[in-house]
């Protein structure tokens, strides 16, 4: 009988653990979700919804996939980047007593857009899970209207890529102008 | 009466087993579904490519072995900072940052495009139509 009621409560307390993970989850979503733009579809393209909406579905999961090595590909290398090239330069620059305030301030840009750029890309990844969950074959304008939120949300994820392309641009040009004080203190 | 109280004592032991057993089962579940729930909930599920259908193709795997092959450069965090340091430095760094570069276009917006999803673009042909007329 012991056993029994210890039991129980592990269960009541395993319970409370689940619903503190999904239920705030699923709030989020729903708030997410609200804020999703109305869009009115002509009966063309609701009829062509209902009819390609098997070769939508494939076409998305095709892009789920792609994506998701575009996302392991770009973060490894961001990653490499950051951790291989710019922290060591420029904890070396800082030992060898030369300026490197526009090379951290790189260094902290990309560091926080790495940052955002995965939060966006998980942001991104599950409304594409939801848009794949739709039944397009009934819900033709409610499909649409979260392609226009997925659409919102992977501009966001191409944004975060454009940022970290410029940033390693100015990095690079910070280093070359680094590379000339160098040049000009050995001649 | 000592026969009767053995068999009670082995139908009450039956009953515990038959609730650990039940309750190991819903532990097990549980834990499971809350190890999922965050799994899914902290983003992780979407970088993991073990899953299936997600698993690398045959050319990736081909490419990750050649980069193994590769030697590694590696540039120390001391020293002296020398013009050739710097010159390789840069040389890797735009290596890497060539490497970024070669992926064509990623998470470009055409692919989630109403042209390439298959939904004609209503818009145009009603402009088309008034100015027809």
């Amino acid at each position: 009988m012991k056993i029994n009621r210890y039991c129980l409560y592990y269960i009541i307390l395993l319970l409370i653990c689940l619903v503190g993970v999904v239920l705030p989850a699923r709030a989020l979503d729903l708030q997410e979700g609200e804020e999703a733009a109305k869009v009115t579809l002509s009966k063309t393209q609701e009829a062509a919804i209902v009819d390609h909406c098997a070769t939508m579905k494939e076409s998305l999961k095709t892009v789920q996939k792609s994506d998701a090595r575009a996302r392991v590909y770009l973060g490894g290398r961001y990653e490499t980047i950051l951790n291989k090239y710019i922290t060591p330069l420029n904890v070396r620059l800082v030992e060898n007593s030369l300026s490197t305030t526009s090379l951290i301030e790189s260094q902290n840009t990309l560091a926080s857009s790495k940052a955002k750029f995965a939060n966006d890309y998980v942001d991104y990844q599950q409304k594409l899970e939801e848009l794949v969950a739709v039944d397009c074959k009934n819900n033709p304008t409610e499909f649409y209207e979260k392609l226009d939120g997925v659409r919102q949300k992977r501009k966001k994820v191409e944004q975060d890529v454009q940022k970290m392309r410029r940033v390693l641009a100015e990095y690079v040009d910070s280093v070359g102008k680094v590379k000339e004080k160098l040049n000009a203190k050995t001649k | 009466m000592r026969k009767l109280s053995k068999h009670k004592k082995l139908e009450r032991g039956g009953k515990n087993l038959v609730i650990l057993g039940v309750a190991s089962v819903l532990i097990a579940a549980v834990t499971t579904s809350v190890a999922l729930a965050i799994y899914h909930n902290s983003g992780d599920i979407y970088l993991d490519r073990s899953r299936p259908g997600f698993l690398p193709d045959e050319d990736e795997v081909e490419d990750e072995n050649d980069k193994v092959d590769d030697e590694e450069y590696d540039f120390t965090k001391d020293g002296q900072l020398t013009k050739e340091d710097m010159d390789e430095f840069l040389k890797h760094l735009k290596e890497e940052i060539q490497a970024i570069d070669d992926y064509k276009n990623p998470f470009g917006e055409e692919v989630l495009s109403d042209e390439r999803l298959g939904i004609p673009a209503e818009e145009k042909k009603v402009e088309e139509v008034q100015t027809s007329e």
